[in-house]
């Protein structure tokens, strides 16, 4: 017998002389010395180590069918259950509750696993159920009246930080609708030459703003209304970024809005005045909601 | 009653008064420890098989006693009933 053999059978060994102390007591000393004696019958190594695992599992099965009165085991084999021993006791067997155990390990990692896969479908609201959209910008201050020859104060844009000088103080109206203004003139005053001016706005191939609501928002289903002051020069494209004007009251919905209109650039709607193409700041309101 | 059982009673059943020890019974039907002796203890308590040491000095011959099963009679019908229920040809 080489080494290795002999490393093999003292491990057999002590696993066999193991597995009969964890026996029945009334079967642990024959099983020990049962096993003992078969175990050496057997020829190599592995065939040992098998064996000797082998008897550590017959243990389970033993101690679990011999440690309930031995009737209950003869009564199994009447009925051909040799196997099935279980259904001649009460409840699970230490093997059956094991095996159900491990189904049921499987079973809800397969859940977990399952709802991680379908969360984000289970909480994504349809498309055609939100809306961002663009709200018209506030109603026209009323003109002023002849006798009042200062423009009402409507917006005040911002100094831009670069780009051509903007107005402080400017007459606006929504763009939809663009009425003159036509400040009173009183004889021998110098007031400065009336300007039909036209906010821009989101024009030709801006992104579809739905592609812009947060799916947190969707499942939370917030929804608000974001004012984001946006300054853009005459040709669409912005040149300064984004800030919030006023928020909606979700900070999610506030930086989508942003960056909404940051992926605008350049297809905004350029300001103008008397028809030309000009930079300014003006308000782009965005309003979330759900359609349902 | 498993596979595994019959190819246990099937190994008696080749000389069913031949005592066999668990080695032995291992050899005939290639049933892994985990399973033969479960299935020899619980025959053994339904009444199918009786079992003694062997008779023999452990010094004497070099090696520890083994532990011999046998058929008893209860258990001869009922593996031979079982095995004619199958339409195997059973030993007389």
């Amino acid at each position: 017998m080489n080494q290795s053999d002999t490393w093999f059978d003292g491990v057999a060994r002590n696993l066999v002389r193991h597995a009969a102390r964890k026996a029945p007591l009334a079967l642990s000393e024959r099983l020990g010395e049962e096993w003992l004696a078969d175990l050496r019958a057997r020829s190599g190594g592995w065939s040992q180590l098998r064996f000797a695992l082998g008897c550590c599992w017959a243990t389970t099965v033993i101690a679990n069918e011999f440690g309930a009165p031995v009737g209950a085991a003869a009564a199994a084999v009447n009925k051909t259950t040799l196997v099935r021993h279980a259904e001649s006791a009460p409840g699970f067997s230490r093997r059956g509750t094991v095996i159900v155990v491990i189904v049921g390990l499987h079973v809800l990692v397969v859940c977990v696993l399952a709802t991680a896969i379908e969360a984000p479908n289970v909480f994504k609201v349809s498309p055609a159920r939100i809306d961002v959209s663009f709200l018209p910008k506030p109603a026209a201050p009323v003109p002023p009246t002849p006798a009042d020859p200062t423009p009402a104060k409507v917006w005040h844009d911002p100094p831009p930080p670069q780009g051509p000088t903007i107005p402080t103080e400017q007459t606006v109206t929504p763009a939809d609708q663009i009425p003159e203004v036509q400040p009173a003139r009183s004889a021998g005053s110098a007031l400065p030459k009336s300007v039909n001016r036209v906010l821009g706005g989101p024009g030709a191939g801006f992104p579809n703003p739905d592609d812009f609501y947060p799916e947190g928002a969707i499942r939370l289903r917030e929804k608000g209304l974001a004012m984001v002051n946006v300054c853009v020069d005459g040709s669409g494209q912005l040149i300064a970024r984004p800030t919030i004007e006023q928020s909606s009251g979700s900070a999610r919905l506030d930086g989508a809005a942003l960056k909404l209109a940051r992926a605008g650039s350049g297809h905004y709607r350029p300001t103008t005045e008397d028809g030309r193409a000009v930079s300014a700041c003006y308000p782009l309101r965005v309003r979330f909601q759900f359609r349902d | 009653m498993s596979f595994q059982t019959l190819k246990v009673l099937e190994a008696f059943l080749e000389n069913p008064s031949e005592q066999l020890s668990g080695a032995d019974v291992h050899k005939r039907s290639g049933i892994a420890s985990g399973t033969l002796y479960p299935i020899l203890l619980r025959l053994e308590s339904a009444g199918w098989f009786v079992s003694r040491w062997e008779a023999v000095e452990p010094e004497s011959v070099g090696r520890p006693r083994r532990r011999l099963y046998r058929l008893t009679r209860t258990g001869l019908a009922h593996a031979s009933g079982v095995f004619a229920s199958f339409g195997r040809g059973v030993p007389a």
